[in-house]
């Protein structure tokens, strides 16, 4: 016979919402653990707070992963456009909304390099990646001459900043409402963008089979392409929330982002069985992640062993949402 | 004198659904080069993979000098001297190893062996390289060598463990005429002096008669014929062989009048080599057939005029202006389908449902400002549907549940919902069950009703026959013949095929005019 069950078998269900199902009994279980503190509003606004500058370059990777991309130096890109925006913002005193979308430009005109390589040289994704993480920190340090850029210090080449201090508009961006705000609108974008939009379902295409889709006529370059430049985007979004939040851009400031953001996609990536990247499983996935570490530091949980016990329910998460799953070509068919 | 080395009787191998090998006899004489020959499917290299142990479920039995021996294991076979050299030679070696260790590679899984020995690798790769009398350095990684060369690669892996009999499935199909002399040469030095047996697969009549001793004849998992080649031999009686008696096919389609050109493609090559100098035609209403044998250049040529091969040289008319289709995306713009051989690995998005699969090229048609309307998608996939009866319990179900022949309905709807003005088909009823044929064969006609032009390119000389208007033989890259289909038979198609040249005459007629 040549169909399948359509409903799913109960354990199936499990594992298509096992990043879900961990990220509710977290929730309760911290709420019983600790009551109030944990369930509060102002413990929920902490949460979001400290998840959106993961979530934000978690999409980023989301949209680069849909058509099966991969990129290891996003972080190190953000590293840079922090860079940017905090000299362009305080040595040369640029209004803000103007250092935002320069940012934004020069963030994509950097990731012109990663295409390059991927698209015209043909460098697998991840290879290429893996090189540009270096001349991402080289190109950054030089151009703010070794050092961070904060606000007080000199410019690179020693003449005294137009600006001196951070406006309160400019560090309210890293601050909650407006960081979790941001957040959300990247998360709808990359939701509405990938799930409802012709082009979405053509990075989806060829994610899921990139020589079908390109023998159906997809222009594959250009919507690889498409995909890197949003990923840009996010990436540049993400600088400035970071460098507003530290109000300073640090150097290797977005470096320790990536795994994090990385975790987040790959979790998400069964929720709802989507088998594929998925913007609101990477919400979920950030989510996970940013309610353990909460509710862990909560618990009295030393903060140097969390990152154990965070790995290790995030790797539990992992297991259910690839490991001993059938594999249904061969399960369903009866 | 000819003493039987290998016999085997009553073999039979069964795939799903099909009975790949059906009480199949063969005998292997010591010191001889036996040919093993059929159409495509016919069995052949079942039946060497059998001998070489790959299917351990296979009935019957095998006796080596007399004695039964079970050969259920790769290990078994090579323990009693059967090697065997696949046609895929990349599959078998490792590209960044040099020579000589891919010729001594067996040795590696040897249990108890802590140190790699280089100064006793090499000597030994010496050895085999003289006695092969290959003249590369086996010292350079086999991705920098021929293709030829690495088959040789690959004989001396065989060599290397005691080995009586050879099996080389296909070994002259990628080989030029003079690497192929050489194999010959090499062949029959083995016999010769190192008193092997080699069984010999070839699509390539003339050569078997050149070089064989005798031929078994297999024809839908059957014993077809075998025999001495003779200098009576001829190839048209091996064709007769293969291709069966009382293969009758009726003509379910008539002759359609075409009006006017639709594609002309003139001395078309490509760069690597293996389109050359290919022209054809395509009326509009008109289902051109391309013929020949698995390797001759079939999906290539669709290939080409998809943009997925890079042409050299010749030009392409579509409706009379020329164009240059460098990507499938531009072909997809002219107007201009293909319906890839392997759908599963070219055609489907397996984890997308049903009616994605079958919007995937026009989604262009199927979305108002770039969003992507579910409802339109769906009316487009229940047409198709309908219209190609695809069994799907669901429109909403992942594509990757349904049988092989619904999976090919849908690659074959996504292109109806393009309106494209020429439909390719490239091997388009491998793999999938009868009814589900017959239903793509009427969709191609009913295409060819509409005014579209249909190229069709298949393996199975039959079913051209059955609703191909003309069809073109390819044999090695370039056209062999252009026959129409009113007018010609199986046998000729398959005569061209496998590399005849001089005027078909049916067996029977011309038989006696060979010299004897």
């Amino acid at each position: 016979m040549n169909f399948i069950r359509l409903k799913k078998s109960v354990p199936g269900f499990c594992m298509d919402w096992a990043a879900v199902i961990a990220l509710v009994v977290a929730v309760v279980a911290f709420s019983l653990l600790r009551g109030g503190s944990f369930l509060s509003s102002v413990n929920a606004v902490n949460i979001l707070r400290s998840m959106s500058i993961t979530t934000i370059f978690a999409i980023g990777a989301t949209i680069t992963m849909a058509p099966g991309g991969f990129d290891m130096s996003a972080c190190t890109l953000a590293t840079v456009s922090s860079f940017l925006f905090a000299s362009l913002f305080l040595w040369f005193a640029l209004p803000l909304w103007l250092s935002v979308i320069l940012t934004v430009v020069l963030t994509m005109g950097l990731y012109l390099l990663t295409m390059f390589l991927i698209l015209v040289c043909c460098v697998p994704d991840m290879l290429a990646t893996c090189a540009l993480m270096f001349v991402h920190q080289g190109l950054g340090l030089w151009w703010t001459g070794g050092g961070a850029v904060s606000a007080g210090m000199p410019t690179s080449w020693g003449a005294a900043p137009i600006r001196t201090s951070w406006t309160e508009t400019a560090l309210s961006i890293g601050a909650s409402p407006w960081c979790i705000l941001i957040m959300l609108s990247c998360v709808a974008f990359a939701f509405v963008f990938l799930q409802y939009t012709r082009h979405g379902r053509c990075l989806y295409a060829m994610g899921g089979n990139h020589i079908a889709a390109a023998y159906s006529g997809i222009p594959v370059k250009k919507y690889r392409f498409l995909a890197g430049m949003l990923t840009a985007v996010m990436i540049a979004v993400a600088a400035i929330v970071v460098c507003s939040r530290n109000s300073a851009a640090q150097i290797s400031g977005c470096d320790s982002y990536l795994m994090p953001s990385l975790a987040a996609v790959f979790v998400g990536r069964s929720v709802g069985g989507a088998e594929k990247p998925n913007a609101l499983g990477t919400l979920v996935g950030a989510a996970l992640v940013a309610v353990l570490e909460n509710g862990l530091t909560q618990m009295g949980v030393v903060y140097y062993v969390l990152p154990a016990v965070k790995g290790g329910v995030l790797a539990l998460a992992l297991v259910a949402a690839y490991g001993p799953r059938q594999r249904p070509a061969h399960s369903t068919t009866s | 004198m000819d003493a039987v080395t290998l016999e085997a009787k009553g073999i039979c191998v069964d795939f799903p659904g099909v009975k790949a090998l059906d009480h199949v006899d063969f005998q292997l004489v010591s010191g001889e080069i036996h040919a093993l020959v059929g159409a495509n499917g016919a069995g052949k290299s079942t039946l060497m993979k059998v001998l070489a142990g790959i299917y351990s479920g296979y009935r019957g039995e095998v006796r080596l000098d007399g004695r039964t021996v079970e050969l259920r294991t790769p290990a078994a076979a090579q323990h009693l001297g059967i090697q065997i050299v696949y046609q895929e030679v990349d599959q078998a070696l490792v590209p960044d190893l040099s020579a000589a260790e891919n010729m001594l590679l067996d040795e590696l899984g040897n249990p108890g062996r802590l140190w790699v020995n280089w100064r006793r690798m090499y000597r030994r790769a010496e050895e085999l390289k003289r006695q092969l009398h290959i003249d590369f350095d086996v010292r350079i990684p086999v991705s920098r060598l021929t293709l030829a060369q690495k088959q040789l690669v690959l004989i001396a892996r065989a060599l290397h463990s005691r080995c009586r009999i050879l099996l080389l499935d296909e070994p002259t199909a990628p080989l030029s005429s003079a690497e192929t002399q050489t194999l010959f040469d090499l062949c029959r030095v083995l016999v010769k002096e190192g008193h092997m047996s080699v069984v010999f697969i070839s699509h390539r009549l003339s050569e078997v008669l050149q070089i064989c001793d005798r031929y078994t004849v297999l024809h839908n998992g059957r014993f077809a014929a075998g025999g001495p080649i003779t200098p009576q031999t001829t190839a048209g009686e091996l064709v007769a062989h293969m291709l069966g008696t009382g293969m009758e096919s009726a003509r379910s389609r008539v002759f359609h009048p075409a009006d006017g050109e639709l594609l002309s493609v003139r001395s078309l090559s490509s760069r690597d080599g293996s389109v050359r100098e290919i022209s054809l035609t395509v009326r509009r209403g008109e289902i051109v057939g391309l013929a020949g044998l698995v390797g001759a250049g079939k999906s290539e040529v669709c290939k080409a005029l998809f943009g997925l091969l890079p042409r050299s040289a010749g030009d392409i008319l579509l409706d009379g202006r020329p164009v240059n289709p460098r990507s499938p995306a531009e072909a997809v713009a002219l107007g201009i389908g293909l319906v890839p051989e392997e759908r599963r690995k070219q055609g489907l998005f397996l984890g997308e449902n049903v009616s994605f699969n079958l919007g995937a090229a026009s989604l262009k048609k199927w979305s108002r400002l770039s969003f992507l309307s579910h409802k339109k998608l769906k009316q487009n996939a229940h047409a198709q549907a309908a219209a190609l009866g695809i069994k799907a319990p669901s429109l909403q179900q992942r594509i990757e549940f349904l049988s092989g022949g619904n999976q090919q309905k849908a690659v074959v709807g996504k292109w109806l919902a393009a309106d494209c003005r020429l439909y390719v088909f490239d091997e388009p009823t491998k793999g999938v069950d009868v009814g589900a044929k017959f239903e793509l064969l009427r969709v191609m006609m009913e295409l060819a009703q509409t005014g579209c032009g249909v190229l069709y390119a298949s393996a199975d000389p039959g079913e051209l026959l059955q609703i191909a208007d003309r069809i073109y033989v390819l044999y090695s890259g370039r056209i062999a013949a252009e026959l129409a289909a009113a007018c010609t038979c199986e046998d000729e198609i398959m005569y061209y095929a496998v590399g005849g040249t001089a005027p078909f005459f049916p067996p029977g007629q011309s038989g006696k005019e060979e010299p004897s």
